[in-house]
This record gives C-alpha cells, sequence and structure tokens, in this order.
C-alpha cells in the first residue's frame, strides 16, 4: 500500500477547508481509501489502500478528492492551447524505453517546500506505479534552458555528457557503473545496444532516462516558474497516466499546462500523440443496476449529484438503461484508469453517499450450514486421542530438507519451493512426523511421558508431477519407558472405536527398529505407518528418551 | 467447631502415647510412640495445640556454640589469626607487612585481626611500628581458645551459659545470622518442650476409640459394611491439588473449531482447498491482473519444477483470458494486456484463501448458497514475532438472486456481533481486486482499540461471469492468527505453533469466549 507524507498546511489549504483533526480526518479519508499512518506536528504520513488510484499518491491529489466532496467537480485540462512544441523520437527504442510524454507548466513558482512536495510525487508516481522507474519515470528541467524541438534520441552507450552532481562528462555505460543512481538502474538497461537520451535542438543533453538529468539543464530550483515536465517509460499507459497526472497536479497549484506533440517514427502504431493525453474513460450504468448493487432506491437526480462530488467530469442522465429505463452516464476525469466496468462507478456512487447512509439487511433465504465430511472425521479422531490421554500439536506446513529428509530419514522427498525465502521454511511437509520429533527435541524439560498428535496437512507429488492435498493423523509417545505397545494400544483403541479393523504386516522402514515396525492396514488397506523410532533418528534430532510413533491417512478411518 | 473434627491418624497417635504416658518431652515421643518420624510428630503437636487437646506445659531454650567456616579453618590453622599475629608481634615483628609474608591466613584476615587487636586495645602502632600492650596469656583470645575451641575439637557439646562474659559477647559478635560463610561461630538454639494430653484431649480420645472412623473406603469395607456404625474421617479440602497434564486439544484448534462451529451456526457450508494452487484459481480466476504486485515472484512461493496442479478447464480459461483481456462478455474493458496461458499454470502455494471461493463458484454452488472455508495461506515474509510461514484465513462467500451491498453489510455486523463478539464495528470503503463495491470492516477491542475484522465485497463481474455466476456473490475474510492472539494472550505469533510442550501446557484457552476474549 502507497504511503505518502504530506504537509497539513499545505492539505488544507489546496482543499480549502479548516483542519479537522486527526479524528475527524480518519474518517474524511475514507473517501480516498486512506488512514493516517502517523501524524506529528505538520506531517502527517497516510497509507492509501487503493493501488489502482495512483492520482491519491500526492498532496494535491487527496486534497482534490476532499475539495471536489465539498464543492463539485473540477475542469481539469480543458481548453488548452494547440501545442507548439514538439518532441521527435529515434526508431530503436522499441525494446528499450519506447514511450515519452512532455508538458509545459508556466506561472507558478515554487517555494522550496512546495518544489520539495513536487520532487516527492514524482518520486512515489516512478517507484509505486513505475515500478522503479521501469515503466514510468519522470523529470523536471528550466524550460527556458530548452531549445526546440526536443529530440528523445537512441544512442551508443559511448554517447558522453555532465551527469546532474558531476563535474565532468562522463560516457553512458561509465555513468551505469561509476554512480550509485547508476548502478541502482543498470537492469533497466541491460541487453540494449541503444540507448534513450534526450536532447535538445541545440545538442545540450536534458537527461539520460531514467537514470539520471544532466548538470546544464536537469536542475529546477526554487522560484523557477517555467518548467517542462517529461515521463518516459516502457508502458505507454503507464506513461501517459503519469503525465496527466503530474499535469493536474500543477494545474491545481496554478500552473497554465502546454501540451507537447510527440511525434513517433515507424514501426509505432500511432505516429504523433499529443500530451498530456486528456483519457475520458465513460462508464454507463441502468438505475436498475445502481439499485440492485446498491439495494435502495436512489434518484437519478442523487445518484449523479454524488459522481460530481467524486469530480466526475461529466455525469448525465439519459435513457442508457437497456430495457429504455433511466441510466446515467459518466465520464472518469483525466487522472483515472481506474474505471473498467460499471460497478466501478457504482462503487462511487456509495463512497460518496458514505456507506453508513445503508442499512444493514441480512439475508431472508434459508441455507444449510455443514461441516466439510474430512473436517468431521478429524474432530472425531482428535476427541478420541485427546480422551486416550495425547495433547495436540500445531506445526507449520512449510519446514526444511533437513527436518524432513536429513534428521527423520523420510523415504518420500517433499515438495520443494523454486523460490525458498530460506532453506529452514524451502519444502511443504508429506509427513508430520518430523514435527512430533521437533516437539520432542524442544521439550525434554517438561514433565514427562509425552503422548502428542497432530491431524494436518500436508502435500504429496505422484511420479507425474501432479501434487495432492492430503490430512494426516500421527501420534508419538515418548518418556523413559515409552515403547511399541503405547502407540499400537492408542490407534488400537481408535480403530476399535471407530469399529474399523487394524492388521499390522512387519515392514522395513529406516525411521524405525528393524523388526519393531509394521504397516498399518486398516479394513485391509495399507494406510501408514508404525513403530519404535530408530536410535538414529531420535540421536539426530538430539531426544534422549525413547520414542514410538504411527503416522495414517486420516480418511482411512472412514473405514 | 474444633470438636466436630475427627482425630487424623496421627493425632490419635499422639494422643495415645500421652494419654498413657503422661507429660513427656519432644525427644522421648520422637524416640517411644508410634509416630512415623520427627516431622508428623511436629505436624499432629500444632494440629492438636491449636485445637486445645494437648497443652504445652514447659519450654526451655537453650544455646549452643559451634564453629561456623572461618572457625574451621582456625582450628585447621592450630590458631586464630589474633592469637597467631600476637605471638608474631611477641618474636619482634614490627609491621603488618611483615606480619603478612606469613601465609597461615591470607592478608584480609590478617588485616581484620589486627583491627581487633587495636580496637581491644591488645596492641597499638607508634612511629617505629607495632608494640604489645596486652601479656597475649590473659587476652579474651587465648580464652576463646581454651574454652571454646578445644573443647570443641574434643567432642564436647558447648552450652553458651557455661561461657565467660567476654567470650559470650565475641561469640555473639562473630556469628551474624548472614553471611554465615564468613562467620567464625554459629550459634544455635535448642528448644525442649513439655507436652501433656489436656482433659478434652482424653475426651476426644475416647471418642475415637469407641467409634470406627473410616479413612480410605476400601471394597472389604463395603462388602462387610462396616462403613454403617462408622465415622467418615474428615479431609482437610483446601489444599492445592497436585498436577496432572490431560490429555487436551490444542489451542489455536480450539479457537478455529469455535470460528467454524459459529459459520455453520450462521448456515454456511465447510470448503475445502489444497496447499498448492496454479496461479490460475489463485489469481486469474479472481481477476488479479498478472501483472499485479502481489503476484510478483517476492510474494509468492513457486513450487519447483516439474510439479503441477490439474488444469482448470480450456473453456473456462479462455472465458477468463477474455475477461483480463478485454473484459469478453462481462461488461467490462477488461485489463488491457496479453493473458498468458502458461503463467496460469505454474504451481504456487495458495496465498490467499479466496482461491477456495473461486474454485466453489466454479463447480456449480447452490444458489442461494452460504460457504466458507479456513485456509492455511502462505505469504513471503520473513518469520518473526508477527509473522508465520503459513498463516490461517478464513474466507465466505454468499450466493443469491436478490444480495446487494446492505446484505454485505449486515452480514458484516453478523460477523462482529456473532462470531468476533464485538459490540463496536465501523465499515469503511476498502480495495480488493476482485471486489466492487469493497468494505473493510473495524472491529472495537476494549484493550487495543480498532482492529481490522476483514475485508469484504460484492465479487466483480469479471470474477463471476467467466465462472459461470449471474448472481451477486458477497465475499468476506479475515487472517485468524492475530484474533488468535488476542483470544490466546499470546505476544509473539510463533507462540501459536510452539514446538515447546511447557510452553503449550501454560497457553490458557477460554473455547467460549474466543476472538475478543482478553479483556472481555
Amino acid at each position: 500500500m502507497p504511503k505518502i507524507e504530506v504537509s497539513r498546511q499545505d492539505l488544507f489549504k489546496l482543499a480549502r477547508m479548516e483542519d479537522p483533526g486527526d479524528e475527524k480526518l480518519a474518517d474524511i479519508l475514507s473517501l480516498v481509501k486512506g488512514e493516517i499512518d502517523s501524524s506529528e506536528g505538520d506531517w502527517l504520513k497516510l497509507e492509501l489502500n487503493d493501488t489502482n488510484r495512483p492520482d491519491l499518491w500526492s498532496v494535491e491529489g487527496v486534497a482534490r478528492a476532499l475539495r471536489c466532496w465539498n464543492a463539485g467537480a473540477e475542469r481539469h485540462l480543458v481548453e488548452l492551447p494547440e501545442p507548439d512544441m514538439e518532441i521527435f523520437v529515434d526508431a530503436g527504442l522499441e525494446n528499450v524505453r519506447p514511450f515519452v510524454a512532455a508538458f509545459t507548466a508556466c506561472g507558478w513558482a515554487p517555494d522550496q517546500k512546495e518544489l520539495d512536495a513536487l520532487i516527492n510525487v514524482q518520486e512515489k508516481l516512478a517507484a509505486s506505479f513505475g515500478k522503479n522507474r521501469k515503466t514510468a519515470g519522470a523529470g523536471f528541467y528550466r524550460l527556458d534552458d530548452i531549445e526546440f524541438p526536443v529530440r528523445y534520441r537512441a544512442v551508443s552507450p559511448d554517447t558522453s555528457f555532465v551527469p546532474l552532481g558531476f563535474e565532468r562528462e562522463m560516457t553512458l555505460s561509465e555513468i551505469l557503473t561509476g554512480t550509485e543512481t547508476g548502478r541502482t538502474y543498470a537492469h533497466l538497461l541491460k541487453g540494449a545496444d541503444l540507448w534513450p537520451l534526450l536532447e535538445d535542438s541545440g545538442g545540450n543533453v536534458l537527461s539520460f532516462p531514467p537514470v539520471l538529468n544532466s548538470q546544464t539543464t536537469g536542475r529546477v530550483s526554487a522560484g523557477d516558474s517555467r518548467l517542462f515536465c517529461e515521463v518516459t517509460g516502457t508502458n505507454w499507459e503507464t506513461v501517459q497516466l503519469s503525465a496527466t497526472i503530474l499535469a493536474c497536479n500543477l494545474q491545481d497549484r496554478g500552473a497554465e499546462i502546454s501540451p507537447i506533440r510527440v511525434n513517433y517514427p515507424e514501426p509505432y502504431p500511432g505516429k504523433t500523440v499529443v500530451t498530456p493525453v486528456i483519457f475520458s474513460d465513460l462508464m454507463t450504468a441502468s438505475m436498475e443496476s445502481i439499485h440492485r448493487v446498491l439495494g435502495v432506491d436512489i434518484s437519478p437526480e442523487s445518484a449523479r449529484k454524488a459522481l460530481q462530488r467524486m469530480d466526475y467530469a461529466s455525469v448525465e442522465i439519459d435513457g442508457t438503461g437497456g430495457t429504455g429505463g433511466t441510466g446515467i452516464t459518466g465520464i472518469l476525469p483525466p487522472y483515472r484508469r481506474d474505471g473498467i466496468h460499471a460497478v466501478d462507478m457504482i462503487e462511487d456512487i456509495i463512497i460518496s453517499i458514505g456507506l453508513s447512509s445503508f442499512d444493514p439487511l441480512l439475508p431472508k433465504q434459508f441455507t444449510l450450514g455443514r461441516c466439510a465430511p474430512i473436517e468431521d472425521l478429524a474432530d472425531a479422531a482428535r476427541i478420541l486421542l485427546a480422551g486416550a490421554g495425547c495433547e495436540e500439536i500445531l506445526r507449520p506446513v512449510l519446514t526444511s530438507r533437513e527436518k524432513v529428509t536429513d534428521l527423520t530419514r523420510t523415504p518420500k522427498t517433499p515438495v520443494s519451493i523454486a523460490n525458498p525465502m530460506t532453506a529452514e521454511y524451502g519444502v511443504v511437509r508429506n509427513t508430520l512426523l518430523p514435527g512430533l520429533l521437533e516437539v520432542e527435541s524442544t521439550s525434554a524439560h517438561a514433565a514427562y511421558p509425552h503422548r502428542i498428535f497432530e491431524t494436518g496437512e500436508v502435500l504429496t507429488a505422484a511420479e507425474d508431477g501432479n501434487c495432492r492435498t492430503e490430512i494426516l493423523l500421527a501420534c508419538l509417545v515418548c518418556g523413559n519407558k515409552a515403547d511399541f505397545g503405547d502407540v499400537h494400544s492408542i490407534i488400537g483403541s481408535l480403530c476399535h472405536s471407530r469399529a474399523i479393523r487394524l492388521s499390522l504386516a512387519e515392514t522395513d522402514d529406516n525411521r524405525f527398529i528393524p523388526g519393531r515396525c509394521a504397516a498399518i492396514s486398516i479394513n485391509d488397506r495399507v494406510s501408514g505407518v508404525i513403530g519404535e523410532l530408530h536410535p538414529a533418528v531420535l540421536n539426530n534430532w538430539g531426544i534422549s528418551r525413547p520414542a514410538s510413533a504411527f503416522e495414517i491417512a486420516l480418511s482411512a478411518l472412514k473405514g | 467447631m474444633t470438636e466436630e473434627r475427627d482425630l487424623h491418624p496421627l493425632e490419635e497417635k499422639l494422643l495415645v502415647y500421652l494419654d498413657e504416658n503422661g507429660k513427656s518431652s519432644d525427644v522421648e515421643i520422637v524416640e517411644k510412640s508410634n509416630l512415623p518420624d520427627e516431622g508428623s510428630y511436629r505436624r499432629a503437636a500444632e494440629w492438636l495445640l491449636s485445637r486445645e487437646l494437648v497443652r504445652e506445659i514447659s519450654r526451655d531454650e537453650e544455646e549452643f556454640v559451634e564453629l561456623a567456616p572461618l572457625g574451621i579453618k582456625n582450628r585447621e590453622a592450630g590458631a586464630t589469626p589474633e592469637l597467631a599475629m600476637l605471638r608474631e608481634v611477641e618474636r619482634g615483628a614490627r609491621s603488618l607487612q611483615e606480619i603478612q609474608k606469613n601465609t597461615a591466613f591470607d592478608t584480609g584476615r590478617w588485616g581484620s585481626a589486627f583491627g581487633s587487636l587495636i580496637k581491644n586495645g591488645h596492641l597499638k602502632k607508634d612511629s617505629d611500628g607495632i608494640h604489645l600492650t596486652c601479656e597475649p596469656e590473659n587476652t579474651v583470645f587465648r580464652k576463646i581458645w581454651d574454652l571454646v575451641y578445644e573443647p570443641l575439637a574434643g567432642g564436647i557439646e558447648l552450652k553458651i551459659a557455661q561461657l565467660p562474659e567476654d567470650v559470650v559477647s565475641l561469640i555473639y559478635d562473630r556469628s551474624p545470622k548472614r553471611g554465615k560463610s564468613r562467620a567464625e561461630f554459629s550459634v544455635n538454639v535448642l528448644v525442649t518442650r513439655m507436652l501433656n494430653i489436656t482433659e478434652e484431649g482424653r475426651i476426644a480420645l475416647r471418642a475415637a476409640k469407641e467409634n470406627i472412623t473410616i479413612g480410605a473406603i476400601t471394597p472389604k469395607v463395603l462388602a462387610e459394611g462396616s462403613w454403617r456404625s462408622a465415622n467418615f474421617r474428615r479431609y482437610q479440602l483446601d489444599i492445592p491439588p497436585s498436577q496432572i497434564h490431560t490429555g487436551r486439544l490444542h489451542p489455536y484448534r480450539q479457537f478455529l473449531d469455535t470460528v467454524r462451529k459459529r459459520f455453520i451456526a450462521l448456515g454456511f457450508t465447510e470448503m475445502r482447498g489444497s496447499l498448492a494452487e496454479n496461479e490460475f484459481w489463485n489469481n486469474d480466476a479472481l481477476f488479479m491482473p498478472q501483472f499485479h504486485p502481489a503476484r510478483d515472484i517476492h510474494d509468492v512461493y513457486y513450487l519447483s519444477d516439474g510439479i503441477k496442479v490439474p488444469h482448470p478447464d480450456r473453456e473456462l480459461t479462455e472465458r477468463v483470458a477474455e475477461a483480463h483481456e478485454n473484459g469478453g462478455n462481462t461488461g467490462s474493458r477488461g485489463w488491457g494486456y496479453s493473458f498468458s496461458r502458461e503463467r496460469s499454470l505454474q504451481a504456487i502455494l495458495r496465498s490467499q484463501g479466496t482461491a477456495l471461493s473461486a474454485r466453489t463458484l466454479a463447480s456449480n454452488p447452490a444458489i442461494p448458497g452460504k460457504y466458507f472455508g479456513i485456509a492455511r495461506c502462505f505469504r513471503y515474509d520473513q518469520v518473526d514475532s508477527t509473522h508465520l510461514p503459513d498463516f490461517f484465513q478464513v474466507e465466505g462467500i454468499v450466493l443469491g438472486e436478490q444480495i446487494n451491498l446492505r446484505h454485505l453489510l449486515g452480514l458484516l455486523r453478523l460477523f462482529a456481533e456473532e462470531i468476533a463478539g464485538a459490540s463496536d464495528y465501523k465499515f469503511l470503503p476498502g480495495y480488493f481486486p476482485f471486489t466492487e463495491p469493497s468494505v473493510e470492516m473495524h472491529i472495537f477491542h476494549p484493550v487495543l482499540g480498532w482492529v481490522e475484522g476483514g475485508g469484504a465485497g460484492l465479487f466483480r463481474p469479471e470474477v463471476c461471469l467467466p465462472l459461470g455466476i449471474d448472481v451477486p456473490v458477497i465475499a468476506w475474510g479475515l487472517g485468524l492468527d492475530r484474533m488468535a492472539m488476542l483470544a490466546m494472550g499470546l505476544e509473539d505469533i510463533r507462540d501459536l505453533i510452539t514446538p515447546d510442550l511447557s510452553k503449550l501446557r501454560r497457553i490458557m484457552v477460554q473455547p467460549d469466549r474466543l476472538l475478543l476474549g482478553k479483556g472481555d
């Protein structure tokens, strides 16, 4: 979940409201699916839960949502002038960083605090929405330093310029190896022969996206009121939406936005794109479908008002209801692309009206409550075992190959995880015995005898690789006099209580002492194993008293 | 009330002895009566004295002196450091340093001996050094050697009362109650009591002899019917019981059992699923785009190569793929990317309980229908006091023609009240990729304040329609580990699955007041 830090003063000034205090603010923030993470003096840390709303990851975005809910929809990026500046894109960037969007913002001179906020937004968008600058990353420049048209070039790694914060010219490959930022983002250019470079028509380098700006043009200071903003990246949608969000934010601050025409070479699909792109996603819902979701009748007019307070660019009441009924057509503001279905618009109506306005209701239709049969069986077995004096254990499903194979000598190999976090949790258990042995190895100080059991899920894989979840039941008795007879009696009484036939057939199993180990058959089907644990296994686990155990498939107890 | 209690067998033995022998001392009784040992005698005597069945006739306290660790060392050295020092000075030693070269005692003991000799006026120190100011043979240190060390060496019991005053006061000084390892002497008090039976004691004894008192009920007592004319010895009922370790169900499993029971009571049918899933059921069927951050390799455990989870139906895969790419027939414009069918088949460990719901929706569920499942899920977290390698989630769905937002809120309220036992809760808009609208419930915990009470919503049409469901579906889910910790009073999540049996035996659980058990 994205978290942002904002100045309260800035937030409420932009939202045009009094600071309501943290408690009330917490309620109001439900409008943006936000929570107060922490609050200290003028600084507020907000957590924003909607991962599809990058427009909210800035003080301008949150303030806009609060402002519009109080005062109604605003117009964003309308009546922009015709673009009179251009960017030309080189062929050869298709597989590295193909897309660029840009605009200029003039007439707003940020002070240092506002400039810091702007840089924060730029970084938050690149980090969270732009996947750490991969799919999109933005940059700001002083407009007056740039000679148009600008070229988004595909250049050789030997090209050189003076990067921001350095004194001398460096080649692009030097930047990737010799600077910290370079090393951080080098992987984004891996495998490409040509690398991206923004350059103006005077031959001045603006930046080496997405790594570093240039020392000459790539620096903005407090008080600069004429800015050039660009976004480059690998994902068209992310690049465009980032640029549009930044443009809306700057417009909210009081800047005038002028668009820029981006000219792409063959083989790009669209030849020219005017940016920022004014998105206008349209959603249509019949009043009937709105009622079906809400469970209450609201008038088309109140639906429209609700959406206007969510800053919809346009809301029309019309006859789109399918069967001739009334419907609502809403157009999202340009900074939002999260409306892909009518339900998304309906949720905006609900949020705008407020969840507390809806009376909770219980479904009236009768349904049957029923336990899963295998869980019923597990319960029966667990209660019988507890009655036999056994203590139930609960162990994690993830374990290590060492515990299953090396220490316990389990004959079958457990399914392993391809990307384990640590070897300690590198496999999925296929037996419960290592878990019970681990309990013994850590419980020597607990009063004996120990009679412990677990019923639990394990994962087994067949020859063909198909895997299956199974519930096993394992029981272990450990103490100075623990022997085969102890666990034999327990499974004997379990089978007797369930009226099923138990028989044992001597078998060889490395985990148990030869001649004291048997395959368990229940109603003549082989279902598990029982035996006195081999001293080598006890020794592996550091257990200093004899132990016996059995393990069966729980389903065998059905008979 | 004393006469109402019967005599304990030990009490009776002591009374019998006193009745037959008259007044007797402790030593006599322990040696000659039928009481098994001194401890039994003391207990019986205390009981009887408090019931006034026995009287204390006299009480003598005598003090005896014995050598403590320093005294024993002195005896081994053949002198006390004071005596030895007087001898050294007599022989011409003039400084403490000089004396300390003698290793019969360590420098510290020489030092303190020097201190007490100066203090007692036996030595003095001037510019020439140390001089004797006494006759060594007339000092208290000589007396104590002759009157205490020597007789004790001969095995004689030495009463304080027999010793001269100056010796006694030195003994008291040098037998502190604390720091016995640095003491020279110890003084022990021996108490000798004379007891006799009282008139009440005789009456009680007579009554006890006339009535047969039954202790343990034996089969013989039952068979002979001797209990008909007997008294039952009364037990002392308030002594602490001895501990037993009962067989019992695991506290967390009991918690989960309670959650299950309550869902079943509310008319939900239990779902079961698999620990391993493919990405199709875990994510794709839930309309989570394949580029969603929660599907990243750093958030999900992939199973090793060659491990498979059975493929989903081909037609179903196509419907889901279309919903992702362009919305298909769901009325959505989809996520607008190219869906990878291969990625769909990647086997992973279930990362969310909602996978159960997806499978249930695709397998022709009852409409109206209510389902729930408790599922073990896996997330990519470092194990610490707030994260386990796997955790339990409860997941519920409700299907029905008429289901809407108000029913969603109604069910959440039901869960808050019936399952969590909360009286205060609130609903907030939430975000989940598979539901719209989405709601988060927070419930009020009396100790911790607002805590998460689960995420919920109506499944998106892009989830339901490809799975063959054309009625609204409420979905609800909640991680249970934290709730269980609250109920069980645990602070480290790892204690939920502790392998330490003694720790497990200490975890208390009250299944009738789970979830909000603490501070309830």
